[in-house]
């Protein structure tokens, strides 16, 4: 089985993260940058259902700049077989719809059995890329998968939505997205990292990978970042001194917040 | 008879000497396999440190046994040197019952010797037969006995061989005495001061007899000494007999050459007796071996520390594991290595080549793993160890447990990845976040919004060395960052030294974890990270003199980083703030009226020698101060060393609420810790108590630092 995990470098997910005045682009440079964390779980899940045929390929692709690179290894090093990085200057700034579509485009005819997700990235948050890129690619999707089944063409997940868990499964190929209840995530061995330098990591342009450069980018976008502010400085809270009419107070609190 | 007797003895000794000359060479073949480590270094002072834990029993003397043992023990020791002339006598009293050895024979001196030596040995023999006895495991509480899992009937063997021994010695100088008396000898009047006696009995006996008693007993001691040697030859697991042999080169050769015990820091990790910089990480061969895979990853001296071992059980009956029902005891992890190198020493020895051609069985044993269900050890026993030294303190032969141990779950994480999955999160946390709680860099100063006092922070005014004005580096470290009760003592130690005009600075944001607890845990390559980074940091800004209130940043900063390069003057608060106290620069004014207590932390006491100045401390800020049953060198751990402070404890009872009980059972108000780690530990135990229902004990855990403010401000 053929498996393709894609992963995407965020800045460290509790790092305070700053817009550039520019590009109104995440300004990268500033903060510390790691693998996707919703990443490892797809990463492991890969590696766990390849361990259990006893054989397999697990592929990590990721769309970034040369930076990105680190995570593919860091990905590499929990054991991963090889990796695809499209990098390109004309990607930068593009939105879900920009990237999946050149995701998908890096994707197709690569004959991956399953294309797997961590469900969202920490830094957009926008939990839509993996449809998306199933979407695109016709193929269908099981999304904020928990367990995992694979028996010959079919993939089994237990989905949890907000209402329940709900069992589907579909015909490979079929694009997955994992959530965190998934797994634990391996902690990468010395001796895998010292493999993961070895592996070989493809690297593709837009052009080799034949995505339209006026589709993907800032320009190419779909939507666009108008204007930004910083959100304003969390207020002091309220605190009620319970003397004897604690609990009228925090009724009348309450009312003028339109709670009641 | 004679003759017949004679070529029995010669047949005899010829058989065990060759036996126990063979099992010498395997034991040189089989320490020859182990990885090269430098031990010969000053070797003077190495001479001189093995004298002194021999003839002066220095490590024997400690609790539990006394000096009793110790003083019984040296007896035997240098009886059995002496007594080896006794033997030499006996072959010749094969041959003539009136042998004496040349020139020293009829020595009143020697004679006088023996004889001391052979009754003091009969009685050192039955005191520590005595012993044993009183100490075995009883069959109700095994576990409690230091004896516990140790061969007894090799340890009798080898003191009722000695027993036999003394009274040959003993029933052939009286057979001597007599035989001398019957014939008018002269000699005999100075020479047999304690065995005479005995002799007058016999003296009616015809030469004839006594000669034959002679060589009977001649006979006998030959065969029982012979007999000793050849049950150890064909033994060589026999700890018990051939610490013997084996104990003064493991001691000539243990880590430090001035006898102090191999704790502090940690042996770096090697490869070919090299110590491994990750830095150079490219430079690494692809199938490089990391810590201790199989038994032949061991360098020489760990094999030679498990065939050394004794079996006396000092280790065991202090470990904190081991006394709160976890299967992990440093005597049984010992053996069980020492046991399985021994069986698999003829696949070690061998080349490559003929490996392929030894017994099938001997290669799937060889091929069995160091840990694991199936393995020589089990995963709980390697997991359960706090690294709290108790075991290297105690070992009468010094043994370094810590430092085999570490080395094996080194290649877990590194080579293996079998690991506790709770260490997963301390690993990422400490590599992505710097501290093993996963909190944010920019929390490090959070606790400067606290204090109503200016705290400089580096780099705040430009600077890009520390200030010549400025006193010490305040090392805050994780826990006293972002955990709430090592917050206060933060809190409290600037605040003291704001008091004392002692000038300081902290790193703020520049400080990272010092990478101790991945070390303990076996993750090298991340504590050279942590390390380097740290060590970068501080030489580049000249950091000299560096305040601590965590033991483990203490014992890595300075103990750990003159490995790789970090020198640095560490002191940890409570040496600092005694200092001040002495100096009149802190005077605490209102003594505190309540009883304190101290629990000693591993990381302080046993690993960096820190015991009076805390209590010092408590002496000058609190009425009365009361001992704990077990503390200085013989404290028992809180249970979260090792980076147990990140597992689960599912084993047995829980370290922290035996620790805590025992602070309890001594009556004072506040229990006194000088490390973060304890007081979380002590304070969830006497919590649990409290929160017992009639148990209002009105029992506080504190830093040594919360009592001297609270004296000094009040």
């Amino acid at each position: 089985m053929k498996i393709a995990v894609c992963v995407k470098q965020v800045p460290d997910s509790w790092a305070e993260k700053k817009l550039r005045d520019g590009d109104s682009l995440l300004d990268r440079d500033s903060v510390e940058a790691v693998l996707n964390e919703l990443d490892e779980y797809a990463i492991e899940e890969a590696l766990q259902i390849t361990e259990a045929q006893g054989g397999g390929e697990v592929v990590i692709v990721t769309m970034g700049p040369e930076r990105a690179g680190e995570a593919v290894r860091k990905a590499l090093s929990m054991g991963a077989d090889s990796g695809i990085h499209l990098v390109d200057a004309s990607l930068a700034g593009s939105d879900a719809a920009g990237t999946s579509y050149a995701l998908a485009k890096l994707l197709e005819g690569r004959g991956f059995d399953l294309i797997m997700f961590g469900s969202e990235s920490t830094d957009a948050r926008m939990s839509v890329v993996p449809s998306m890129v199933a979407e695109r690619l016709g193929l269908p999707q099981l999304t904020f998968a928990n367990k995992v089944e694979v028996s010959g063409g079919t993939v089994t997940i237990d989905r949890v939505g907000d209402y329940g868990i709900e069992t589907i499964s579909a015909a490979t190929p079929a694009v997955l997205g994992m959530i965190e209840r998934s797994n634990e995530p391996r902690y990468p061995s010395f001796k895998g990292i010292m493999a993961a330098k070895k592996k070989p990591v493809e690297t593709v342009s837009a052009a080799d990978a034949g995505i339209d450069a006026g589709a993907v980018g800032t320009s190419g976008s779909w939507s666009q970042v108008n204007s930004f502010a910083a959100r304003p400085p969390k207020a002091a809270g309220v605190v009620v001194q319970d003397e004897g009419a604690g609990g009228v107070a925090i009724a009348e609190f309450l009312d003028a917040q339109k709670v009641l | 008879m004679d003759v017949l007797v004679m070529i029995v003895a010669a047949i005899v000794t010829v058989i065990a000497v060759g036996l126990f000359a063979r099992t010498v060479v395997g034991f040189v073949r089989q320490f020859k396999v182990g990885k090269s480590i430098n031990r010969t270094d000053k070797p003077a002072l190495r001479t001189l440190t093995l004298l002194k834990e021999v003839f002066l029993a220095t490590r024997l003397k400690q609790k539990p046994v006394g000096p009793i043992v110790a003083v019984s023990h040296l007896i035997v020791l240098i009886a059995f040197g002496v007594l080896f002339f006794t033997l030499v006598t006996a072959y010749g009293q094969l041959i003539n019952p009136d042998f004496a050895l040349p020139l020293i024979g009829h020595w009143p001196a020697f004679s006088y010797l023996i004889e001391i030596m052979s009754w003091l040995m009969v009685l050192a023999i039955l005191i520590l037969i005595a012993v044993r006895v009183a100490r075995r495991p009883n069959p109700q509480q095994p576990r409690k006995s230091r004896f516990f899992g140790s061969t007894m009937w090799q340890a009798y063997y080898v003191e009722f061989t000695i027993l036999a021994i003394g009274i040959f010695v003993l029933a052939l100088r009286a057979a001597e005495y007599a035989r001398g008396s019957v014939q008018g000898e002269e000699f005999i009047h100075s020479n047999f001061p304690l065995t005479g006696w005995i002799g007058e009995n016999w003296t009616g006996l015809s030469l004839e007899t006594l000669a034959t008693l002679i060589l009977l007993l001649a006979f006998g001691k030959i065969l029982v000494s012979m007999a000793w040697f050849v049950t150890v030859a064909m033994t060589p697991t026999m700890g018990v007999a051939w610490h013997r042999f084996l104990a003064f080169f493991n001691v000539w050769f243990q880590r430090n050459a001035n006898g102090k015990p191999a704790l502090g820091q940690l042996e770096p990790i090697r490869y070919d007796g090299v110590a491994l910089d990750f830095e150079k990480l490219d430079d690494f061969p692809d199938d490089i071996a990391l810590g201790v895979t199989a038994m032949t990853d061991f360098s020489w001296k760990a094999l030679l520390d498990f065939s050394t071992c004794t079996e006396c059980g000092r280790c065991q009956s202090q470990c904190p594991a081991w006394n709160t029902e976890k299967p992990l005891s440093p005597k049984l992890l010992t053996i069980a290595m020492r046991n399985h190198a021994h069986a698999i020493s003829p696949w070690m020895t061998a080349t490559e080549e003929e490996r392929a051609h030894l017994d099938p069985a001997l290669i799937e044993l060889a091929e069995k793993p160091l840990v694991g269900e199936d393995g020589v050890i089990t995963d709980d026993i390697l997991w359960s160890c706090t690294t709290c030294g108790a075991c290297v303190n105690q070992c009468p032969v010094d043994i370094a447990h810590i430092d085999h141990i570490v080395d094996i779950r080194r290649s877990q994480v590194l080579v293996l990845s079998e690991f506790p999955t709770e260490l997963n999160g301390l690993f990422k946390n400490v590599e992505n976040k710097g501290n093993p709680w996963g909190m944010n860099a920019s929390g490090r100063n959070d606790w400067i919004s606290e204090v109503d006092f200016d705290v400089k922070v580096f780099g705040m005014d430009g600077e890009d060395t520390i200030p010549e004005d400025i006193d010490y580096l305040f090392w805050v470290g994780c826990a006293g960052a972002y955990e709430d009760r090592a917050k206060r003592t933060t809190k409290n130690v600037a605040e003291l030294m704001n008091i004392a005009g002692v000038s300081f600075m902290v790193l703020g944001e520049g400080e990272t974890c010092t990478g101790d607890p991945a070390r303990r845990a076996g993750n090298e390559f991340l504590f050279q990270m942590q390390a380097a980074q740290n060590i970068e940091v501080l030489n580049e800004i000249k950091a000299t003199k560096i305040v601590v209130t965590c033991p483990h940043c203490l014992n890595a900063l300075k103990r750990e980083y003159p490995q790789l390069g970090g020198n640095y003057e560490v002191v940890h608060h409570t040496e600092l703030l005694n200092d001040l106290v002495k100096a009149g620069r802190l005077t605490p004014v209102n003594k505190i009226d309540q009883t304190v207590t101290y629990h000693d932390p591993c990381y302080l006491g046993r690993h960096n020698q820190v015991y009076n100045p805390p209590r010092e401390l408590i002496s000058a800020t609190a009425d009365s101060f009361v001992e704990m049953d077990r503390n200085r060198d013989k404290s028992f751990c809180c249970g979260a060393g090792g980076a147990r402070m990140w597992m689960e404890e599912k084993l047995g009872t829980r370290i922290n609420q035996t620790r805590g009980d025992e602070a309890i059972a001594t009556g004072a108000k506040r229990i006194a810790v000088g490390c973060p780690f304890c007081s979380v530990m002590l304070n969830d135990a006497v919590n649990t108590r409290q929160q017992e229902p009639g148990r209002a004990l009105g029992v506080e855990v504190v830093d040594v630092s919360t009592l001297l403010l609270d004296a000094a401000k009040s």
